[in-house]
């Protein structure tokens, strides 16, 4: 078999916690994103564009989901004879089984998968960005600099960069210093968790670092820093373009709206880079005879009968007549009634929001619902739930399956 | 239905511009499905495994929209989804100068399957039918063909014309059939659809053929009236068929009815087609957009009433789209007004031209022109 130029692998594992009720039955990489898409569709469309044929898909919590969607990759035509996607959750050897402890754990329990197809580069991907980047171009700079890693980086505002990664560099791009989440950052170029390793190098790091008792098994708090402390070359590779981590409420419900927005700040009509998901095709969607949609995207399946204005609706929604949608992100099959006001919401898919209720309108922090995973007050409803006829749910609010 | 195949003669149907490259069946309806994706997605749902679709000419468009047949789970081991070519076989005919002859040219595709029975159907209509049901009725009454009908009681004559018209008793035996007579004596039009077994089929194709016939209905289904059990199998929902500029603009706009939206498409038996990967549609801080159909991958900036849009079709500000149907790829420049037209694919109507039709003659304009 020949080898392959480079494998990429998506650590698609977290749990999610701060995305709340979202990802209390699902993967973070497979919550739904953009109106016809899930997180990871992002990630796996760019290996494509790429030209990376083969994708290990790194998951541990809530599977099932992820791995009905995935199925065998042909969505994203990665359905191939040698390559292709695999989903890979962590398993039990004949000498010992157990969670994936970190990033870099969760690749070292998968060398064995990695070493079927004798990479030279491994290219490690996180499943919860949005952004379409050209991982071939990074590969090309990676081969030309001769470098152990490559890592993406891009420029953050300077008052954000305490909460990144961030890398300082010299003036030819190589890194010299890595600080975690620093106080007072030397410099604004974040780390944006996609790295280039030269195979055969990230295999001796990460058997070292197993075998370090103390490590906690992650890329950026220990392998990283243990190779810059080896004098390994380390070369940055700067991105600029949108870039999103979608790991809260409040990230998910704004990475929406940037496509919405006039221009948008983030592009997904573009022939040359399309976004490719699994989903199967439907009715086209129907817009009534008293319907309002403005700024907003509606997909396939859709029966609008109210006002939509700047949001984002998945599909086979359907949003009874009279009913007000605004500043809102619609989820797959959500069934809104009459008379409706929605306000700066994320509705969770299958939801049911019965007549005449009200979200996202008043305040009320004494509310039962009022919760610390609803920033800036929006209101996020859990898939499956039902708001009755009428009910009230203040700005802020979480209402999850009873 | 394991034991029944499904053959599909595709639709040779003049509907000028419209069919200069592509057979009717595969002319985009709806917004986003073919004309061939409801006889298709039946055959499909009731579990037929084995379905040949039978072309003359301009199939390329066919070809590409069913491709591996995967959308109606019928990328199968064995079997599935077979596009049939004309003159596959030693039996054809070199000048195809009716159905019989299409069969004819697939007598070795009939001849291999192993299915007992056979639904037969044009890939001109417009209905959702459960197969299971007919086939059923066909071996309740033991028939030999059973033909589905819909009464049209109530509509005219010229409209009554357009159809092969079947007399039928009470006990739903047919008694005679008659190709569009401009005189009906019956209201109960053939959608189209027979069920018979598969040998009554290969023999009838080969016994007509011998004999020099082109037409099924015409030459092999009323000339051998008095031989056979013959059945309707009468259709109580919506039927129609496409053949004609204004039909075909008709059963387009029928589907803004929520009644017809709700009997075709979100029914336990849904229509397939192709998904081919559309961003959602946008819409604009301007626009306006009202009783319309609209497929993914649009923009819209401007004003769309009473329209069906298909994929990738783009409205720019200030341009008005009412009562028309635009194909995919269509893009209407800024203060352009469009009324009762139905363009084809990729055509482009540059700023502030106005381009107006009539609601019994509605204007096509052809695959690619800018206006």
């Amino acid at each position: 078999m020949n080898a392959k130029d480079c494998v990429a692998m998506i650590l698609a594992g977290g749990q999610g916690s701060r995305l709340g009720a979202l990802t209390k039955n699902v993967a973070k990489p497979a919550v739904p994103f953009g109106g016809k898409y899930r997180i990871i569709d992002f990630p796996l469309s760019n290996c494509v564009h790429s030209g990376i044929d083969t994708v290990g898909v790194l998951t541990q919590y809530q599977p099932l989901e992820l791995n009905t969607y995935i199925g065998n990759g042909g969505p994203w035509d990665l359905a191939r004879n040698y390559g292709g996607v695999y989903v890979l959750p962590p398993y039990q050897s004949a000498k010992a089984g157990e969670w994936y402890k970190g990033t870099a754990n969760a690749i070292y329990q998968n060398l064995s998968f990695l070493d079927r197809f004798c990479p030279k580069n491994v290219l490690i991907l996180s499943g919860d960005h949005i952004y379409k980047m050209h991982y071939g171009e990074m590969l090309k700079e990676h081969k030309k600099s001769g470098a152990a890693v490559t890592i993406a980086v891009m420029p953050v505002p300077w008052e954000e960069a305490s909460r990144f990664g961030i890398m300082n560099v010299d003036e030819n791009g190589i890194i010299t210093e890595f600080e975690e989440k620093p106080a007072n950052p030397k410099s604004n170029l974040a780390s944006m968790g996609i790295y280039i390793f030269d195979y055969k190098i990230l295999k001796k790091y990460l058997e070292d670092d197993e075998r370090n008792p103390e490590s906690s098994n992650d890329f950026g708090k220990n392998v990283i820093p243990q190779m810059l402390g080896n004098g390994e070359k380390m070369m940055s590779y700067r991105f600029e373009g949108y870039w999103k981590d979608v790991g809260t409420v409040q990230s998910l419900w704004e990475a929406n709206m940037d496509l919405i927005d006039a221009p948008p700040k983030f592009e997904i009509y573009d022939d040359s880079w399309s976004i490719y998901s699994r989903n199967t095709a439907l009715a086209p969607q129907y817009v009534g005879k008293n319907a309002k949609i403005t700024e907003s995207t509606v997909t396939q399946g859709c029966m609008i009968y109210g006002e939509v204005s700047h949001s984002v609706v998945f599909s086979n929604v359907q949003i009874g007549e009279n009913s007000k949608i605004s500043d809102s992100v619609i989820m797959p099959d959500v069934k809104i009634g009459k008379n409706v006001v929605i306000n700066k919401a994320v509705i969770g898919s299958g939801a049911i929001i019965e007549d005449n209720a009200i979200l996202g309108v008043n305040e009320d922090e004494k509310s039962k619902y009022i919760s610390g995973m609803c920033t800036n007050g929006i209101v996020l409803i859990e898939g499956g739930a039902t708001i009755p006829a009428g009910e009230d749910i203040p700005k802020g609010s979480m209402v999850e399956v009873e | 239905m394991i034991d029944t195949m499904g053959i599909i003669i595709a639709s040779n149907i003049n509907i000028p511009p419209l069919t200069d490259i592509r057979s009717a069946s595969a002319l985009p309806i709806a917004g986003g499905y073919r004309i061939i994706d409801f006889v298709l997605s039946n055959m499909a749902s009731a579990g037929l495994e084995n379905i040949g679709v039978a072309t003359e000419a301009n199939y390329s468009s066919l070809m590409d929209h069913i491709k591996s047949g995967s959308p109606w789970d019928l990328d199968r081991k064995n079997r599935g989804l077979n596009i049939l070519p004309p003159n596959i076989g030693k039996n054809s005919v070199e000048i195809i100068r009716g159905d019989l002859d299409i069969l004819s040219g697939i007598r070795e595709f009939i001849h291999r399957s192993r299915e007992t029975y056979v639904i037969l159907s044009l890939g001109s209509n417009i209905y959702s039918i459960d197969f299971n049901k007919v086939i059923e009725s066909h071996k309740e009454k033991q028939a030999d063909i059973t033909i589905v009908y819909k009464d049209l009681n109530g509509i005219d004559q010229k409209e009554l014309s357009r159809f092969t018209l079947l007399e039928v008793d009470e006990d739903k035996n047919i008694t005679d059939i008659e190709v569009c007579p401009y005189y009906p004596k019956s209201t109960c039009a053939s959608a189209d659809v027979f069920v018979m077994e598969r040998m009554l089929l290969e023999s009838i194709v080969d016994e007509c053929s011998a004999r020099g016939s082109h037409d099924f209905i015409k030459d092999a289904i009323a000339k051998k009236m008095s031989g056979l059990r013959m059945y309707g199998y009468e259709h109580e929902g919506y039927t129609d068929k496409i053949d004609s500029m204004k039909s075909y603009y008709n059963n387009n706009m029928k589907f803004l009815e929520k009644e017809m939206q709700e009997e075709m498409l979100k029914s336990d038996l849904p229509i397939y087609t192709k998904n081919r990967d559309l961003p959602p549609t946008k819409y604009g801080s301007d626009a306006e957009v009202v009783n319309s159909y609209i497929a993914d991958g649009c923009i819209i900036e401007g004003t769309v009433i009473n329209s069906v849009l298909s994929g990738n079709v783009v409205v720019k500000k200030g341009a008005v789209v009412k009562n028309s149907i635009l194909m995919q790829g269509d893009i209407i420049h800024e203060d352009a007004l469009l009324e009762y037209v139905v363009l084809d694919k990729e055509v482009e109507i540059t700023a502030a031209r106005k381009l107006i039709g009539q609601e019994n003659y509605p204007l096509p304009v052809a695959k690619g022109t800018v206006i």
